[in-house]
C-alpha cells in the first residue's frame, strides 16, 4: 500500500465517520489515526455494525469491516482506532 | 423495518444456502453487534444464510416504556420470521437472556425450530426468574448510585463504565427489570418436552455453576459444552471456539 493510497484512504474513512458522529468537533476532537471508535468517539459497537454498512457501501463487498472484526481479539476491538479501520480499507481496496 | 409495532434494527446476511440461523443477544448492555462483528460473517461464508435483530428497548431498536415480558420477545420474533418470509425451521443461537428467548420460543413455536444453541442462558422457569427478579433489582440499585460508574472504571476500565452507564439509560427508563421475569413462565415438564436437539454452552463459573448439567440432562436431545474457569461472558471471550461449536452443530442438523 502507498502512502498517497493510505493517506486518502484515511481521509474517506475520515469523511464517512461523519455520517456516524456528524462534525467531530461537536466533540471537541479532531479525528486523527489515534482517534479511538468507542472513548474517543463515545460510539457504541451496535455503531460499528452501522459503519461497516456504510464502508462496504462506499468501498464495495470486499471491504467487509465485520469479517475483520470477528477475527480479532476484544481487547483490540474495545481499542479500535480510525487508524486501524483505514489500514484494515487500504489494504482492501489496494491498486495491485 | 416494523416488527410487532416497533421500528426493529435487522441486520441480515443471506447465503442463498438451506439452513438458517437466527442470532439472539442479551439483555442490558447487548445488541446485535455482539453475534454480528463475531459469529455472523463465519457463519454466512458456511453457506448459512444468518437473521440479526435488536432486540426491543436495545441498540438501535424502538425502546417503549412497557412491554418486555418474554411473551413480547416471543411474538417479535414470530412477526420478524413470518414478515421475512422465512418458512424453513430455523436454528437459534442465544446468548444469556437471548437463549432463555430461544426456549420460550421453541416451547410456542416447535415446528419453526431446527435447533437451539444456548450460551449461559436457561429457559424461563420459576428458578430463572426468581434468579433474574434478584439481579435485576440488584442492578437497578447499583446503577442508580452515582459513585458505582466510578467503581466500574477503577476495576473494569472506561469501556465498561460506558457499557454500564448504557445500561442504566435502557433499565431506568423502562419497565425492562420489573416485566423481564413475569415470564410467562414455562414448566420444567414443557422444557423437557423441548424435540429439537439443544446445545448448551456454559462457563464453569458462569451463571449456572452451581449444577452443569441439570439443563442438559432433562432435554430429550440435549448436549453440555463446558469452558473451564470461564465466567458467564462466554461468547465475548471464548468467540473463536464458540464459532466452532456453532458451525459443526449446524452442520449436524441442517435439514
Amino acid at each position: 500500500m502507498t502512502t498517497d493510497h493510505a493517506s486518502a484512504v484515511f481521509d474517506v474513512v475520515a469523511e464517512l465517520l461523519t455520517e456516524l458522529v456528524g462534525d467531530a468537533e461537536v466533540l471537541g476532537i479532531e479525528i486523527t489515526p489515534d482517534t479511538t471508535f468507542h472513548e474517543d468517539l463515545q460510539l457504541e459497537s451496535i455503531d460499528l455494525v452501522t459503519f461497516a454498512s456504510i464502508l462496504a457501501e462506499h468501498f464495495g463487498a470486499d471491504v467487509n469491516l465485520a469479517e475483520y472484526l470477528a477475527e480479532q481479539d476484544l481487547d483490540d476491538v474495545i481499542g479500535l482506532t480510525v487508524g486501524d479501520i483505514a489500514r484494515f480499507v487500504g489494504e482492501r481496496t489496494c491498486p495491485r | 423495518m416494523t416488527v410487532n409495532g416497533l421500528r426493529t434494527n435487522v441486520q441480515l446476511v443471506p447465503a442463498g444456502g438451506t439452513e438458517t440461523v437466527v442470532f439472539l443477544h442479551g439483555m442490558g448492555t447487548d445488541s446485535l453487534a455482539s453475534f454480528y462483528l463475531t459469529l455472523a460473517p463465519p457463519v454466512a461464508a458456511a453457506g448459512i444464510d444468518v437473521i440479526s435483530y435488536d432486540l426491543r428497548g436495545h441498540g438501535k431498536t424502538e425502546r417503549p416504556e412497557r412491554g418486555y415480558t418474554l411473551g413480547d420477545f416471543v411474538a417479535d420474533l414470530d412477526d420478524l420470521l413470518r414478515q421475512l418470509g422465512v418458512d424453513r425451521p430455523v436454528h437459534l443461537v442465544g446468548n444469556s437472556f437471548g437463549g432463555t428467548l430461544a426456549y420460550s420460543y421453541a416451547v410456542a413455536q416447535p415446528a419453526r425450530v431446527r435447533s437451539i444453541v444456548c450460551i449461559e442462558s436457561e429457559p424461563a422457569t420459576e428458578v430463572w426468574a426468581k434468579k433474574m427478579s434478584v439481579i435485576l433489582a440488584h442492578t437497578v440499585r447499583f446503577l442508580q448510585v452515582e459513585e458505582s460508574f466510578a467503581w466500574i472504571e477503577a476495576n473494569f476500565g472506561a469501556h465498561h463504565r460506558r457499557l454500564a452507564r448504557m445500561a442504566a439509560e435502557r433499565i431506568t427508563s423502562t419497565k425492562m427489570a420489573e416485566e423481564v421475569p413475569l415470564g410467562p413462565l414455562l414448566t420444567w415438564e414443557q422444557v423437557a418436552a423441548i424435540g429439537c436437539p439443544v446445545l448448551s454452552i456454559l462457563g464453569s463459573h458462569g451463571y449456572q455453576a452451581d449444577d452443569l448439567d441439570a439443563l442438559t440432562s432433562l432435554l430429550p436431545h440435549g448436549e453440555l459444552h463446558v469452558f473451564e474457569g470461564q465466567g458467564h461472558s462466554v461468547l465475548v471471550e471464548q468467540h473463536r471456539e464458540v464459532r466452532e461449536l456453532v458451525l459443526k452443530w449446524i452442520g449436524r442438523h441442517a435439514a
